[in-house]
């Protein structure tokens, strides 16, 4: 757990510091939907790596999280923390809501369960125009602060600390989760369900728990995502946005945390920068490139090892 | 009474609607029940008939009847590679499928796309499919009553191969419990990539004679792939009659519904699946 | 499980989880190698560079061809360049819609610092990219989705405005049928503003709807395919013509439907989109006879359009549409912009020289942009698809109304 701790710092600090310095100018502010999108992706590999719980639905929390930052910004709350804190917590009420219906279904029943939710409340957003400003989407979001009374964020290397910061502490705080003996509890649940129950588990709980956290974390992402573009509408919310980050998760190696997020870069790199090079045919390269990471990377990105020294 | 004859024409359209869709997913509940395959370049097979009806249907009979082998047959072949494909991955489990045949059907959406060009492919049928009848003192158009005729031919026929003969029976047998059928001599494997072809062929089918209704075009195979998911999961993994009955009653949905309650139809038909597959879930026994 | 092996187990995820950083790393650092070589000085080698971003690949890869080609058309007529500066045209896919739309256009701006951006095929793209052009100054001259902007000081469009098509036509149709009108449409945000300016029209000029209630149909859109039913509630309204609005796919079943149903009789006026490019070619003689409004059609009588014309059919096969027209003004607007900026060619400039701007010669008549807009003030034309010789066209039958503000 310490050398862990330790790696993850050093990541950090790396992210943070040598990222910025190595990287050409204006390229920051590329890598900055991986951020948005990868904090639900991480909920997804919570969800469905550790707890056996398949979804494709997690653009609707994410869509909560997303739209209630927005609202809240343009109403004047524009301080970073307290945006994250309303957003995550919109993201797990959501989960709440809904989670009784989610957490009996399992396999490809909670996966439709999920996708329908997800579609539901994307075709909520498109059509309550009073709010959500309907398929033209939310604009005119200001800039988030760093705190309260801060300057607003407008930089694109403050921007990227910024939501590296935000992913890392969210990162963390899920890998110590799942080190608690929560995280036990899920992975029995996933695997051994009936003897869980047979001892007494509240296999249903510890369910509707993971389900709330990774509705959490899209909430979050909701929030970044709004901070990084000042706009949402619900094509970033609908289908295409949670099976991306289904994807990413699996292709990350499903069921680690930092491996989902591995594979939203991925994923975010090969769209948007090395699609660029080739236009149209973006869906075609992410395509090759989910074959390939199939074949030549079974158990994910994770399962790449570093030579012992 | 008034109402039912104020709706027959949707309430049949949602006949036609609902046999298309069981057709093009048949193959893919089969492929779940014996191979345990997620397959979601399915709906890339369906397109693949749908571009073969475009480019080859020219107003006669010839040409459909040549758009339905060539369809049928480039979707087999992609059924075919398919299994190729997903074999080494058996014991990966359904998440390395998705991504396969996602990626799959991301590549071959680009490809048919830059081969046919961006728009909707207008499909030239016989003139005597695109009028219409008077029955009953309503107007139905041509093609939907003989896609009924043909669709439910199709369904018949094959519940009559899944029945009656050898092949069928293994096939059924496969997905009750597959190591039983190894022990009977045949590999489930063989019984699994023959069910992949076939079901690609159906869905190559269903995507010529479909063509009308859901045609050829950049959206289609992600419309028909989400339909058939929906059709497959509500009617139970593996069961056909149970894709029959998932199918009409999305078909349904989709026509009667949206015309009886028109301000709930962008909601309607994933309201009314997770309705299903809530109460279903709650009825101890059945699970999916 | 053993503690020797336990502390293996912990070394190896360790590894594993240095390992992941590290290509997590790599890969964002190998984003910048990806990055399009040198930024662009946007006028100091005397080259400019500008960036169009369409729909390549998805569902509007039609239509964001076509806004490809016309402005690349433009280049190609004018030797590569606009403003006397040679033009490094930088393409991108804007896919689907906003989540596609808006990383492209980050790297537009943000690594190949383009000088001004153009084309867009979809209103929720526009209203995605503008945040950031807005905020980077980069004036956008778009040519097809115009959704409603609170500021359009850096917006410049030279489609038009979604109500515009329904307005313009809406007098001629009162004035010609004589009687209620059906009007029905798709349930979204397109179809509902393009009938609202039908609508809103009409009933001023005194119009009547044959709907029920005076409300227009929308139908669910995009789950009708089938519109039997509601060709059957025509029918039941005792119309004398009806006014629509489709697009794409949903456009040609409309058609096809239409011309099969029992009021195949009845004159069916739209919007020009209903029988515009690719989907007409699918309608095929269900099409013959569709009246449709648009700022454009293939025929029209001055020397910009025979030239733009001719250009365009010695490259493609078919008539140019007005996506193609509309980009292809997109860069006339930003030739005659940039020309106007003069030495100190910046956003900033170009941009208040876009705004100098007075009427553009387009192949769809002289037009300009106007004030409280910045969408073209330009005439409407009623056009009839007939055949012209060879094939199936929309040819002009005559002059509507002039709108802009």
């Amino acid at each position: 757990m310490r050398a862990q701790l330790l790696t993850g710092l050093a990541l950090t600090a790396l992210a943070l510091f040598a990222v910025p310095a190595v990287l050409a100018d204006g390229t920051l502010a590329m890598l900055a939907p991986a951020a948005a999108l990868g904090l639900p992706a991480v909920g997804v590999s919570v969800l469905t790596g550790r707890a056996g719980l398949p979804t494709l639905g997690q653009g609707a929390p994410f869509a909560v999280g997303a739209y209630a930052t927005a609202l809240l910004a343009r109403a004047g709350l524009t301080t970073g923390p307290a945006q994250l804190v309303a957003a995550a917590l919109a993201g797990a009420l959501f989960a709440l809501a809904t989670g009784p219906v989610v957490v009996r279904a399992r396999g490809a029943t909670a996966l439709m369960i999920t996708l329908a939710l997800g579609e539901l409340v994307a075709t909520a957003a498109g059509r309550w125009t009073s709010v959500t400003g309907g398929t033209d989407g939310l604009a005119g979001i200001p800039p988030v602060q760093l705190w309260w009374g801060g300057s607003p964020l407008t930089d694109d290397t403050a921007l990227y600390r910024y939501l590296v910061v935000v992913t890392a502490l969210a990162l963390g705080v899920t890998v110590l989760v799942l080190g608690s003996p929560l995280g036990l509890l899920l992975a029995g649940s996933r695997d051994h369900e009936e003897r869980m129950r047979a001892a007494g588990h509240r296999v249903g709980g510890h369910l509707l728990a993971a389900y709330i956290g990774a509705g959490a974390l899209a909430g979050l992402g909701g929030a970044l995502l709004v901070t990084e573009q000042s706009y949402v509408s619900p094509a970033d919310v609908g289908f295409g946005t949670s099976s991306l980050v289904l994807l990413a998760a699996v292709l990350g190696g499903i069921g680690s945390p930092l491996g989902a997020l591995a594979g939203t870069v991925l994923v975010v790199v090969v769209r948007d920068q090395l699609a660029a090079h080739w236009p149209g045919h973006g869906p075609l390269l992410l395509g090759a490139l989910f074959v390939a990471a199939v074949y030549l990377l079974p158990d994910g990105i994770t399962s790449i090892r570093l030579r012992r020294p | 009474m008034g109402l039912i004859d104020a709706n027959l024409v949707p309430a049949v359209d949602g006949v036609a609607f609902g046999l298309l869709l069981f057709v093009a997913a048949a193959g893919l509940t089969l492929a779940f029940g014996t191979g345990d395959v997620l397959n979601l370049a399915h709906g890339t097979l369906y397109t693949v008939g749908g571009y073969s009806a475009a480019a080859l249907c020219d107003g006669t009979w010839r040409g459909l009847l040549l758009a339905l082998v060539a369809g049928t047959a480039a979707a087999a072949v992609g059924g075919a590679l398919l299994a190729a494909l997903t074999a080494p991955l058996r014991r990966r489990g359904h998440l390395a499928q998705a991504l396969l045949t996602f990626g799959l059907a991301l590549i071959g959406g680009d490809l048919l796309s830059s081969a046919a060009g961006g728009g909707d492919l207008p499909v030239a049928f016989p003139a005597a499919l695109n009028g219409s009848v008077l029955l009953a003192g309503h107007r139905f158009p041509v093609h939907r009553l003989a896609l009924i005729a043909v669709a439910a031919a199709l369904a018949g026929a094959g519940q009559l191969v899944l029945t009656r003969t050898r092949a069928g029976a293994l096939v059924r047998a496969t997905v009750d419990d597959p190591q039983m059928v190894s022990c009977l001599g045949t590999d489930p494997r063989r019984v699994h990539a023959g069910v992949l072809v076939a079901g690609g062929a159906l869905a190559g089918l269903a995507g010529v004679l479909g063509a009308p209704v859901i045609g050829p075009g950049p959206g289609s195979a992600d419309t028909v792939l989400l339909l058939s998911l929906v059709v497959v999961v509500l009617g139970g993994l593996g069961s056909v009659g149970g894709a029959l009955v998932a199918a009409v009653a999305v078909g349904e949905v989709q026509t009667l519904g949206v015309v009886l309650a028109p301000g709930l139809a962008p909601y309607l038909l994933f309201a009314a699946m997770a309705g299903a597959l809530v109460l279903r879930s709650r009825t101890p026994g059945r699970r999916a | 499980m053993t503690s020797a092996r336990g502390a293996r187990t912990r070394r190896t995820s360790t590894r594993r989880v240095r390992a992941t950083g590290l290509l997590l790393l790599v890969t964002a650092l190998g984003a910048s190698g990806c990055s399009s070589g040198s930024p662009s000085a946007a006028a100091g080698s005397g080259s400019v560079r500008i960036g169009l971003l369409a729909s390549l690949s998805g569902t509007y890869k039609e239509v964001g061809t076509d806004l490809r080609d016309g402005f690349q058309l433009y280049l190609d007529s004018h030797q590569g360049k606009l403003g006397g500066h040679p033009v490094d045209l930088v393409v991108a896919d804007e896919g689907d819609g906003a989540p596609t739309a808006l990383p492209a256009a980050t790297k537009l701006v943000k690594q190949d610092k383009i000088l001004a951006m153009t084309g867009i095929v979809g209103a929720g793209s526009v209203a995605a990219v503008s945040p950031l052009l807005t905020e980077n100054r980069i004036p956008l001259v778009s040519s097809n989705g115009r959704p409603v902007v609170k500021d359009v000081s850096r917006q410049w469009s030279t489609s038009f405005m979604s109500d515009d098509p329904g307005a313009a036509i809406a007098q001629y149709v009162h004035d010609t049928v004589q009687g209620p009108v059906f009007a029905i449409g798709p349930d979204y945000q397109g179809g509902w503003d393009e009938l609202r300016g039908f609508t809103d029209a009409f009933t001023k000029a005194g119009g009547q709807l044959a709907n029920p209630g005076g409300k227009t149909l929308f139908t669910p859109f995009p789950q009708t395919n089938d519109f039997t039913p509601y060709l059957t509630q025509i029918k039941n309204s005792h119309a004398k013509a009806v006014y629509c609005f489709y697009a794409g796919g949903a456009a040609v079943d409309f058609v096809k439907q239409y011309a099969q149903s029992d009021v195949a009789g009845i004159p069916l006026y739209a919007a020009g989109f209903l029988t515009e490019g690719g989907v007409l070619n699918a309608q095929g003689d269900a099409a013959k006879g569709i009246q449709s409004v648009l700022n454009y059609a293939p025929d029209l009588d001055n020397a910009t359009n025979r030239s733009f014309v001719s250009a365009w059919q010695a490259k493609h096969s078919g008539p140019p549409t007005t996506y193609a027209m509309a980009s292809y003004d997109a860069a006339a607007v930003l030739d005659q912009a940039i020309a106007a900026a003069g030495k100190n060619l910046t956003p900033e400039t170009l941009n208040t020289a876009i705004g100098g701007l007075g009427q553009i010669d387009s192949p769809r008549g002289t037009w300009e942009f106007g004030k409280n807009t910045h969408s073209p003030v330009q005439k409407w034309y009623l056009r009839q698809v007939k055949s012209d010789g060879r094939a199936l066209s929309n040819l002009t039958v005559q002059d509507l109304a002039t709108l802009g503000n």
